[in-house]
């Protein structure tokens, strides 16, 4: 019957040897390690061990404390700090979102490609889709385009 | 009272966490305060040197500082602390595969209070083989029978934090205590 006992006598003596008390029964426990002296072999062990348990060294809790405020582990920001980083980091995502990937650009038709910045024809600029760029006509360019003007103009006149 | 129990009428580990979520630097103080002891120990007992063991305890509450914001307390703040510390150590082990001898004479015995004289002295004729024995353990029986003796936790808390079930933890603990009364014999 003592030995039934036994298992669950046993989880307990930690406790028993670090003086933290038992949960349940202080009674029954201490009845039966009067009788059982396996247990109470096994607490002199456990109690031994305790007593010799290591000591944190003088000074560790000084410097982890010292660490901690040094990393900034714990510091709070402001509300506004925390709004403009939030800002900055919806802009980045904006930014990221709208910027083709290579993957995109390799995948998009040659017939459907931007056009290098510069042999952008537009409408805006004074220009007629077709024509040519006044900055790229050369001399000659520009005599025959004149000529083909007046001609075109004299014909249309004639 | 031991160094690193939490007592009653102080505040409890869940009311510290939160006041240290907010930036209260008392709060941690006392988080530190309480549990470098325990975390020292667990972190001795696997990396079996003096200060890789302190380097690690600073590392897990650095950790576990920065990470308080996703600590959801599930587990006790104690418990998560010693896990992370247990983590630690193994990574520090692998790191360097530091493999020495522990260094028993930074470990000053401590006598629980309330043991007379002649029961004091009995105990101190056996404590320092026991440890001894200790640390021939596996790291498993070795790691519960420390967390079961010296920081009081339970088998499933001992679980968490040898990455076992509780099932097995208990059977680490007592493979552990069966082997250490074998090695004392």
């Amino acid at each position: 019957m003592i030995e039934h006992e036994c298992g669950s006598i046993r989880e307990l003596l930690p406790d028993l040897a670090a003086g933290r008390g038992p949960a349940g029964d202080g009674g029954s426990l201490h009845a039966h390690l009067t009788e059982c002296a396996d247990c109470r072999a096994e607490l002199e062990l456990v109690r031994a061990l305790f007593a010799q348990r290591a000591a944190a060294p003088a000074g560790l809790a000084l410097h982890v404390v010292a660490a901690v405020r040094r990393d900034g582990a714990l510091t709070t920001r402001p509300w506004w700090g925390l709004t403009a980083a939030a800002v900055a980091a919806l802009a980045l995502g904006i930014g990221i979102a709208s910027e083709p990937s290579a993957t995109a650009r390799l995948n998009v038709p040659g017939y459907a490609q931007e056009t290098e910045e510069g042999a952008v024809w537009s409408s805006e600029d004074g220009l007629v889709a077709g024509a040519p760029l006044w900055d790229d006509l050369t001399d000659e360019g520009l005599e025959q385009l004149l000529d083909e003007l007046s001609v075109g103009s004299s014909g249309g006149a004639a | 009272m031991r160094d690193d129990e939490q007592p009653t009428t102080e505040p409890l580990d869940a009311e510290l966490v939160a006041r240290a979520r907010s930036g209260d630097e008392s709060a941690l103080s006392a988080l530190v305060n309480r549990h470098h002891a325990a975390a020292y120990r667990v972190a001795l007992s696997l990396v079996r040197e003096d200060d890789v063991a302190q380097d690690v305890v600073q590392d897990a509450f650095l950790k576990a500082f920065r990470a308080l914001g996703g600590f959801r307390g599930d587990a006790s703040f104690r418990t998560w602390l010693l896990t992370i510390t247990a983590n630690e150590a193994r990574g520090s082990l692998r790191k360097g595969a530091r493999r020495m001898e522990t260094a028993l004479e930074h470990a000053g015995p401590l006598a629980s209070d309330d043991a007379d004289p002649a029961e004091s002295a009995m105990i101190a004729r056996d404590s320092a083989r026991a440890r001894e024995m200790l640390e021939r353990l596996p790291e498993k029986q070795r790691l519960s029978v420390s967390l079961r003796v010296d920081e009081g936790l339970s088998f499933r808390e001992i679980g968490e934090i040898i990455g076992s079930s509780e099932g097995a933890a208990r059977v680490n603990y007592f493979h552990g205590i069966r082997r250490l009364r074998e090695l004392m014999e």
